[in-house]
């Protein structure tokens, strides 16, 4: 890679890194597998950089490595999953002047998608960050119709998990 | 429960602030320089510990002169040909193995890329059971030729051939060859289960889950 691809990466990843964040979020329970996969996620995007030739916007590129890198690549760390920490780990978000609902919602939504599996998981995740059908049909690699029918699924065990 | 409920916690979603462990584009390369450990890493280099493996129960068994009672029984041309073959589908193997490798991308979408790696697994997989195959035929092709010769079995086993000459020696002689074969497919299963099965647990499942409509579909 030379150094101007370099730069461009090292830009465009910096400044979409929340996407990552958020993947890691919803795809680990401890603060050291999310850093485990967000350092996955990163070396993936890194390696297929040159391929990215911008014939959609990076951050939609980015999505689909990030997910595929959470759903197939990623090794599930030994380390992981103890519920109780995501509450206290998977949320060091900012939260000067955030509402305090709106806090609580986040949080009971993070957990709420924890229980899903990885699949929902991409699913509702890209639905939370508006992406048309075509585009999730198109990360995923099934149909738009089974996209569809997939997402009411997630969204009805979703609404169920958050509301029991 | 309304959909409204679902849309005021996407409002949550929406007004959720940036992460507060930004990362600075130093702390980015850095992370960049580190070493993958994905599956696809694992697969690579397991896959390549398994050809590994195949040719140096082939080199340790000809150095251990595994081969000196074939020699005694004129049966050498039949080994040596066999093993040329068995060269040739290695590296045709190997070469698929690597193909596949590496056209798996991340950036493909995620069911293409699920089943490449699948794809890259079962190369692997098919190697192991044309090895166990081909062990298997071949046992069987020397027994019936060490069987019909005679003085065979007495060379092979170093006994009298007043020893063997009932058909209970040819008995335990077969039997012995069919156990050997078959304890080592066994404990070989037990291994590539291990191996594969935790490592694709998960990838199983997900490539499962994402088909499993549009198989319905279809």
């Amino acid at each position: 890679m030379d150094k101007k691809t370099e730069e461009s990466f090292l830009l465009d990843f910096e400044k979409n890194q929340n996407i990552v964040h958020k993947v890691c979020r919803i795809y680990t329970t401890s603060q050291d597998a999310h850093k485990d996969l967000f350092q996955e996620i990163t070396i993936q995007v890194w390696k297929n950089y040159e391929k990215f030739r911008g014939d959609s916007k990076f951050s939609t590129w980015m999505y689909r490595v990030a997910l595929n890198t959470a759903i197939s690549l990623y090794r599930k760390s030994t380390r992981t999953v103890k519920t109780q920490d995501i509450s206290d780990v998977a949320f060091k978000i900012k939260s000067d002047d955030y509402d305090d609902t709106e806090e609580r919602q986040l949080k009971a939504l993070y957990k709420a998608i924890y229980h899903l599996n990885d699949i929902d998981k991409a699913l509702i995740f890209l639905y939370l960050e508006n992406k048309p059908y075509k585009e999730i049909s198109e990360t995923l690699g099934i149909s738009e119709v089974n996209a569809r029918v997939k997402m009411n699924r997630a969204k009805d065990k979703l609404k169920k998990i958050l509301n029991p | 429960m309304s959909t409204m409920d679902l849309d005021q916690y996407k409002k949550a979603w929406d007004n959720q602030p940036d992460t507060a462990e930004k990362l600075s584009a130093l702390e980015i390369y850095k992370l960049t320089q580190s070493k993958s450990s994905s599956i696809v890493k694992w697969i690579f280099i397991i896959g390549l510990l398994e050809f590994a493996f195949w040719l140096g129960i082939n080199y340790v068994v000809t150095k251990a002169g595994g081969f000196e009672p074939y020699e005694q029984l004129n049966l050498m041309n039949f080994i040596n040909y066999t093993t040329y073959l068995h060269y040739a589908v290695i590296v045709l193997f190997l070469l698929l193995f690597y193909r596949n490798y590496s056209s798996i991308s991340a950036i493909d979408n995620t069911k293409t890329l699920m089943r490449k790696i699948l794809k890259t697994r079962k190369t692997v997989k098919w190697y192991v059971y044309y090895n166990i195959i081909s062990v298997i035929i071949l046992s069987i092709i020397l027994i019936i030729l060490i069987i019909n010769k005679p003085d065979g079995l007495s060379l092979l086993t170093g006994l009298e051939s007043a020893e063997l000459s009932s058909g209970k020696m040819i008995a335990i002689f077969i039997i012995i060859q069919v156990l050997t074969v078959g304890i080592m497919v066994l404990i070989l299963w037990l291994i590539y289960y291990l191996l594969y099965g935790l490592l694709l647990k998960k990838l199983n499942k997900n490539y499962k889950e994402l088909n499993k409509l549009e198989k319905i579909n279809e």
